[in-house]
């Protein structure tokens, strides 16, 4: 009766509890699914919050328009499997303008096609509250994230006026012009996310799973060839490489690592033997210091 | 396959050799504090360099910083844990912040704080997290006021172990008279707390002596490192015993006959067949299931979060706290607490203030600020106002009944939270002391939102399903909040009978 429960038992009810107080506290939440393996434990953990109910929000992806193709399928299936509205944001203008993560600088595709993106979709649809599944252990600033991390009219983020988080107790009072980004897994770590998604035997986009797949290397990163917008240039070749995805964005912006890992089961072992963290991976995070930090200040998750 | 059943899952597939592998067994949630330059960052940053699943790319970007801890021809570790632009510019931590590790066999989780005082309500928001806390002091300066005022706040937020780092001994020659005396100004401050555990550990950060590794330079220290010390703290999420206390989140039902009080159970256990009681309708069912979307428990624990499903409905609705009948928390309308002022605007006895609790929200009729805590002597001084960082013994009447019980006798239940009903801004944080059925409300002068008042106007276009009643409950709150910050003491009709067929209840 009283073995102690595991960390991830402890982490699993933590996020529950933190899904059950933001949607009573909450007008109108969404969920932000960015198809990734932390939005498909986010996802299932809202499931188990609201058993046998289905969530009580929708599920808001902001498309860059440069997302992996096997991604925008695993996307649909999985809102459909749920049956759950998915509400797809894409920043018109910013395609308009020509935007794309090739010809410009990774921070500017990042703020246009996603932050922007992100807050005309919260305007447009007036959530008061975003579900996202960023974790504290990803980087510095995330590190000082609140669960409800509360954002001022504009959507912009200021780390020193973050409100206190006591004991359980989870303040959601909205102020004049207030939104509020919430994070369920806070406190998980990358680990722990594939050790529960081994757990819970979830489905996750294949990418993730090493297998043959055209790539081109470009400054030391391995970028995958997921279409014709991304051609190799003078001196680089498409090679076939079996590789695999560690953490996925924007496929110009993603890069993968040689793997033979093509089960969950390898998968996990290869991260907890991991010697790099994940957003070794991530070229946006490379641009300068503290750049998610001001990201974030931004309105970026 | 259960994420809460409690037996052993079996292991999936071929297992990584690695040490790091297994589920890991509970969470130990560890706050470190310390005045500045006592060197805390260091010390977390040489707990993670020696002792943690630390990436290579992270020990890769400190040893190429070329930063070296003053003095010394060691890479500055203090680099793992500072995150905010303008904290590395300035050299000190401003907010909390939180980093994960994993030894063999737990996780720990790290809640570093601000040792600055303009920061204190941040070391007590990460105080009221932790199991255990380190209390960081510069051998050259013993325990000082700050160390004073820190463990006080611990204290007040219920931190039960205590760990004394004395660090900097290489600036002492690693002299034992020197620890031998802070040690014992510890215990003599030490004693006037509730802790359980209370220990000094004499240590060098920047050499890692006694962090990780015993040393040669103290043999004369027999006792553990601070590791060793760590790796035995009772983890989080152990601690079953006490009353059983299920703060109600939500309901949730299937579109057929499921109806479940969702929420996690906060202290103690409670099985299949327990007769429950809420006290704020004093209505009484039996435990039916408890519900998981993996499948039914037989029982469930502290920490879990579950579906309770009643053996007939009672009127049951987030707020609600249910016990067990002979060990029930207080339908209170009357609160003296300590709190921890966090807001930079000072108690305004006019401003409209909200008690927030686990699940509830509750108006605030009146704050009565009784007396400061001196964190010094930790003697109270008679007062009226209170600011930014001070400690408060407040008395609070509230415009309606919360289920709140007494801190020490069941803590989660007995948290609390000052929210400014404008802003939403978290005011302050607290612990209830005593708590008392008995109103002050009404009284002559007091303005009564009556039911039928509220039924006949403001929530007219109220049916009495429950989602309909918790936005009764809702409008009674803000209009209580209106009419408060307008000047009129108020009070809300308490809840009806539960058999009178009147309209929703408060």
């Amino acid at each position: 009766m009283t073995a102690s429960p595991s960390h991830l038992d402890l982490l699993e009810a933590e996020s529950i509890h933190i899904f059950r107080e933001a949607a009573a506290q909450f007008r109108k939440p969404v969920l932000m699914y960015s198809i990734g393996k932390d939005s498909t434990v986010l996802l299932h953990l809202a499931r188990k919050a609201f058993w046998p109910q289905k969530p009580p929000f929708p599920l808001l992806h902001v498309d860059t328009t440069w997302k992996f193709r096997d991604m925008i399928a695993f996307r649909d299936k999985t809102a459909a499997d749920f049956g759950l509205d998915l509400i797809v944001h894409v920043n018109e203008d910013g395609i308009k303008r020509g935007i794309n993560p090739i010809d410009h600088a990774p921070s500017i595709h990042t703020d246009v096609l996603k932050t922007q993106a992100l807050k005309q979709a919260l305007d447009k649809y007036g959530f008061d509250a975003a579900f996202g599944g960023a974790r504290r252990d990803e980087e510095a600033s995330r590190a000082k994230e609140r669960v409800f991390s509360f954002r001022a009219s504009g959507h912009r983020w200021d780390p020193r006026k973050q409100r206190p988080e006591m004991w359980r107790l989870l303040n959601g009072r909205l102020g004049t012009g207030e939104t509020v980004r919430v994070f369920p897994m806070s406190n998980w770590t990358e680990k722990d996310v594939w050790r529960y998604i081994l757990r819970e035997k979830l489905d996750v986009v294949p990418l993730y799973l090493a297998k043959e797949r055209p790539t081109i290397e470009r400054n030391g990163q391995l970028l995958m060839q997921d279409d014709e917008r991304l051609q190799p240039k003078e001196g680089e070749k498409v090679v076939m490489r079996k590789i695999r995805f560690r953490t996925l964005g924007c496929y110009p912006l993603t890069a993968a690592i040689e793997s033979d890992a093509d089960t969950i089961e390898s998968v996990v072992a290869e991260t907890i033997n991991a010697q790099t963290s994940e957003r070794v991976g991530r070229l946006i995070d490379h641009d300068q210091a503290g750049a998610m930090e001001r990201k974030k200040q931004e309105g970026y998750f | 396959m259960s994420a809460l059943a409690l037996v052993p899952k079996p292991e999936a597939q071929p297992e990584p050799t690695h040490a790091f592998h297994r589920d890991l067994n509970g969470i130990v949630h560890l706050l470190t504090c310390g005045s500045v330059d006592d060197g805390k960052s260091t010390l977390i940053g040489r707990l993670l360099w020696d002792a943690s699943d630390l990436y290579e790319d992270q020990r890769e970007n400190v040893r190429r910083s070329g930063r070296k801890a003053a003095g010394t021809d060691l890479p500055d570790f203090s680099m793992l844990l500072d995150g905010l632009v303008a904290e590395r510019e300035q050299g000190i931590t401003i907010d909390i912040a939180w980093k994960y590790f994993d030894t063999e066999t737990r996780r720990f989780v790290i809640i570093d704080s601000p040792g600055h005082e303009q920061y204190t309500r941040n070391m007590a928001s990460g105080a009221s997290h932790a199991d255990v806390a380190i209390l960081l002091v510069d051998a050259r300066a013993g325990v000082k006021k700050q160390t004073r005022r820190h463990a006080a706040i611990l204290d007040l937020v219920g931190v039960k172990r205590v760990v004394l780092a004395v660090n900097k001994m290489d600036l002492v020659n690693y002299a034992e008279d020197v620890f031998k005396r802070i040690e014992a100004d510890f215990r003599m401050l030490c004693w006037k707390f509730g802790f359980w555990e209370a220990v000094a550990i004499p240590m060098s950060a920047v050499f890692g002596d006694n962090v990780s590794a015993r040393t040669s330079a103290m043999p004369w220290y027999k006792g553990e490192t601070l590791l060793e010390h760590l790796e035995k703290v009772p983890s989080h999420g152990t601690a079953f015993d006490g009353e059983f206390r299920f703060p109600v989140q939500t309901v949730l039902r299937d579109g057929c006959d499921f109806r479940g009080l969702a929420g996690t159970v906060s202290s103690g256990q409670v099985k299949v067949g327990d007769e429950l009681t809420d006290v704020l309708s004093g209505e009484t069912a039996k435990v039916v299931r408890i519900a998981t979307m993996d499948g039914d428990l037989p029982s469930a624990q502290a920490g879990q979060a579950v579906a309770l499903q009643l053996d007939h409905d009672i009127d049951v609705s987030r707020g609600a706290v249910m016990a067990r009948s002979d060990a029930k928390p207080v339908a209170a309308n009357t609160i003296e607490g300590r709190f921890v002022w966090l807001s930079e605007s000072p108690f305004d006895p006019r401003a409209g203030y909200l008690l927030r609790t686990v699940t509830d929200l509750i108006p605030i009729s009146n704050i009565e600020i009784k007396a400061l805590l001196d964190l010094e002597t930790m003697s109270s001084h008679p007062a009226s106002g209170c600011a930014v960082n001070d400690i408060a013994i407040a008395k609070i009447s509230l415009g309606r009944a919360g289920a709140i019980d007494v801190f020490t006798d069941t803590p989660e239940t007995g948290t609390l939270m000052i929210v400014d009903a404008v802003t939403g801004a978290s005011i302050a944080g607290g612990i209830a002391s005593s708590v008392t059925a008995k109103s002050e409300t009404p009284v002559d002068g007091h303005f009564i939102l009556t039911r039928e008042m509220l039924a006949n106007g403001l929530c007219r276009d109220l049916s009495l399903n429950s989602v309909d009643r918790e936005e009764f409950t809702r409008r009674a709150n803000e209009a209580a909040i209106l009419l408060r910050a307008a000047g009129v003491a108020v009070a809300i009709e308490p809840p009806p009978p539960v058999d009178d067929g009147m309209d929703p209840g408060i």
